[in-house]
């Protein structure tokens, strides 16, 4: 699964940045076309969410997208399924 | 009976489900005899803890598709004009009764007034209209509640029952039939928007739980029923649709009686004064008195003063200051007089012949 | 996106400012709603008004937005007439503790079978930041420009002692428990009341030292206290720090109740 944030709808808020465990959002810097700085994924795969919960069919941790006020996180499937190499730092 | 029960008889026999009240005299009787008998035909009683709360919760049972009313007096329909406004804007069918007394303020409350008669067409803010019936018997009390409930639904409006303290404590023999019909709401067509309204002005209606996510709100909303809250052209088209709707079926929902229409001298009346102005003309028979009693004052049927072609002067009784009289003064040419009266008492029909005498 | 069925994808993005609240309230409830295996043909959200009040807009089932602190008298009338549906009330602090204050405690008192869900942001939010009967007392508003200097109610103490069969107290900070919190009211039979203390960043957090969103809602998470916790260093004598208060399940219980489908 691959973590995305609809360009759309995020406000920039940053709440995502505040909750998520492995800092995989981080502050963004740059305008979009809506003239909002939405945050940067850094290393998204790490996500508990994206590794696991095609292997336990439900959704894991997910604290961004419940907190997200905008409902702008969602996951989409990967196809083609991309591995990655994951070092998930504890 | 006495008309108080006779009111709540026509609400139970026009399939009324839900009653949210407050208890006021000299309307009392009404919530007291439905929370006897409404339980037991399959409906639900509550004593709400105002009449905001009343009103509201009666809206909220209108939306499940229930027909829902409330009754109350002075005091307690002037708590409620905020949500008669939103009965209005969202089109929710609703009764309301109002059973006057003498105002303004707590006023007179075992005493009959006709105080609230631009209340119930004006009362709440913004441009919205509505219906309003005037009985003037105890008979009048069942029938014309039957009718509010058709009226209410059929044009999606909170419509006002308003009679008074004379007619809601008279007491007098009632027919009730063993059965009434009833007309209720045209539903929502599958292929039609929530709040798109067919060549009548009235959209169709889909109560909850009829699977159509109808979102209701006060704000001006668009067909969807969507807040649209800064087009100019959204609200003209709302606004001018409410209004409409009621005021282009005037003739349709227009309930009167005539009586000499020949006559040169003719009394306009609604509610109980209508019966002093019989007693005047069983009195003294006389073709040139006529009589125009009105069931239905809102919207106002001006076309029934037209019935009156040889009319020289319109006399107005009213248990106001003269309210309705400024509505017939509108739409006539002739001299049109006043008569008030307030304090509670029916004019008797000596004061009735002097002022007959007085202007023809 | 949470509980993507139950938005009205046509309307979002929501009107809410960057970073308030209520959409992430909406979100838990949305999925205690899920949870419940609740039918959309058979939910009904009712509001007041308020910023708080717009949420059921944003949801695809029937619901009726209605008139400022009247919400729980309408979805009175809603329920007693239908008790086979769901029914679910978004409201505010002013909404439902100033115009709306008589309506909460009557609800609460016969116990009538829905849920209530506050988002309590301490201000009038939609009015442009008044203070309302929840802000703390020396905090700043438009109406409390020197600091608040009336007392403030607690919500969920309120609930309970009108009469709710449920009450429970998170923040927006705490999504997890804050929907098992909405799901449990949801499956208690009679008034479940859910206070969620939220940020206002627009007109509360800015004119309070909080600037940033994440700091509102850090201050949310820092000053909220286990009710047990609470209790133990109440009993223990241990101070409570200045502006705390209680999170968790205050009470689950079964008054009677009016509206429950037999
Ligand atoms: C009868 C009435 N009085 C006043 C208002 C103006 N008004 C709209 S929203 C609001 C305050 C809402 O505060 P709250 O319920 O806390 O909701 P929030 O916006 O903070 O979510 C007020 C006073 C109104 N709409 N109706
Ligand atoms: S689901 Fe959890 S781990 Fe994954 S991005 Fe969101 S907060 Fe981080
Ligand atoms: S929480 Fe949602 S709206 Fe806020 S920054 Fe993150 S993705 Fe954007
Ligand atoms: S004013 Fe406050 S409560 Fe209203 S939408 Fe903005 S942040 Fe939310
Ligand atoms: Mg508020």
């Amino acid at each position: 699964m691959k973590l995305v944030i609809d360009e759309s709808r995020c406000k920039g808020c940053n709440l995502c940045v505040l909750v998520c465990p492995y800092k995989i959002f981080q502050e963004g810097t740059e305008l979009n076309s809506r003239g909002i700085v939405t945050p940067v994924l850094d290393r998204p795969e790490r996500c508990t969410n994206c590794r696991l919960q095609a292997l336990y069919g439900r959704m894991l941790c997910g604290v961004c997208h419940m907190i997200c006020p905008d409902q702008a996180i969602s996951w989409v499937e990967e196809r083609p399924f991309e591995p990655h190499k994951v070092e998930v730092e504890f | 009976m006495q008309g108080n029960a006779a009111c709540a008889e026509g609400a139970l026999a026009a399939g009324c489900k839900f009653f949210g009240g407050y208890p006021i005299t000299p309307s009392t009787e009404i919530a007291e005899t439905m929370a006897r008998k409404l339980p037991k035909a399959g409906g639900v009683f509550i004593s709400m803890e105002d009449e905001l709360a009343s009103i509201a919760a009666v809206i909220g049972a209108a939306w499940t598709g229930a027909r829902a009313m409330t009754a109350t007096s002075g005091p307690g329909f002037s708590l409620m004009m905020e949500n008669i406004g939103y009965a209005a804007m969202t089109e929710t069918p609703c009764v309301v009764v109002n059973i006057q007394r003498g105002g303004p303020s707590t006023g007179q409350p075992t005493r009959a007034a006709q105080g609230d008669m631009f209340q119930c067409r004006f009362g709440s803010h913004g441009d919205y209209s509505t219906i309003a019936l005037t009985p003037n018997s105890v008979q009048e009390m069942f029938d014309l509640t039957v009718k509010a409930f058709d009226l209410a639904d059929r044009f999606r409006v909170p419509t006002f029952l308003m009679s008074d303290e004379i007619v809601g404590h008279m007491r007098e023999r009632v027919t009730i039939p063993d059965t009434v019909e009833v007309e209720r709401s045209r539903p929502l067509a599958e292929e039609s928007l929530p709040f798109e309204a067919s060549a009548d002005g009235v959209p169709g209606f889909a109560p909850f739980g009829s699977g159509r996510a109808v979102h209701v709100t006060g704000l001006t909303h668009d067909e969807r029923g969507y807040p649209d809250t800064t087009d100019p052209a959204a609200h003209d088209r709302l606004v001018r649709r409410l209004v409409a709707k009621v005021e282009s079926a005037r003739r349709d929902i227009a309930d009167y009686e005539v009586t000499n229409p020949d006559a040169e001298t003719v009394f306009v009346t609604y509610g109980p004064p209508s019966r002093t102005v019989e007693q005047v003309m069983r009195d003294r028979p006389d073709d040139t008195i006529g009589h125009l009693r009105l069931r239905v004052v809102w919207p106002f049927p001006e076309f029934a003063l037209h019935e009156f072609p040889n009319a020289k002067v319109f006399l107005m009784p009213e248990l106001n200051m003269g309210q309705m009289v400024r509505e017939v003064e509108r739409h006539v040419d002739q001299p049109v007089v006043s008569l008030p009266k307030i304090g509670g008492e029916l004019h008797t029909p000596a004061e009735l012949v002097r002022a007959l005498e007085a202007h023809r | 996106m949470i509980a993507p069925d139950w938005f009205r994808d046509d309307r979002l993005p929501h009107i809410y400012c960057t970073g308030c609240g209520n959409g992430t309230i909406i979100n838990c409830t949305l999925a205690a709603v899920e949870e419940m295996g609740w039918k959309r043909d058979e939910t009904i959200f009712v509001s007041g008004i308020g910023c708080s009040s717009r949420a059921p807009g944003y949801i695809l089932t029937d619901s009726l937005h209605t008139t400022h602190g009247r919400a729980l008298a309408f979805a009175t009338g809603v329920k007693m007439a239908r008790p086979d549906f769901n029914v679910v009330v978004f409201t505010g602090d002013g909404d439902l503790a100033a115009i709306g204050g008589n309506h909460f405690i009557h609800a609460c008192r016969r116990n009538v079978d829905m849920t209530v869900v506050c988002m309590n942001n301490y201000i009038y939010g939609m009015t442009g930041g008044q203070g309302s009967p929840t802000t703390p007392p020396g905090a700043i508003s438009s109406t409390t420009p020197y600091g608040a200097s009336e007392p403030a109610f607690d919500l969920a103490e309120l609930a309970v002692a009108a009469g709710a069969n449920y009450v429970a107290r998170w923040t927006s900070y705490h999504v997890k428990e804050l929907t098992k919190a909405i799901a449990a009211g949801m499956q208690t039979p009679g008034l479940a009341f859910v206070e969620a203390r939220t940020q206002c960043p627009t007109n509360y957090g800015r004119h309070n030292k909080l600037r940033t969103v994440p700091a509102m809602v850090e201050h949310l998470r820092s000053h909220a206290i286990l009710v047990r916790k609470y209790e133990r260093m109440v009993a223990e004598g241990v101070p409570i720090p200045e502006g705390a208060f209680t999170v968790g399940e205050l009470v689950r219980r079964s008054r009677p109740a009016m509206g429950v489908q037999r």
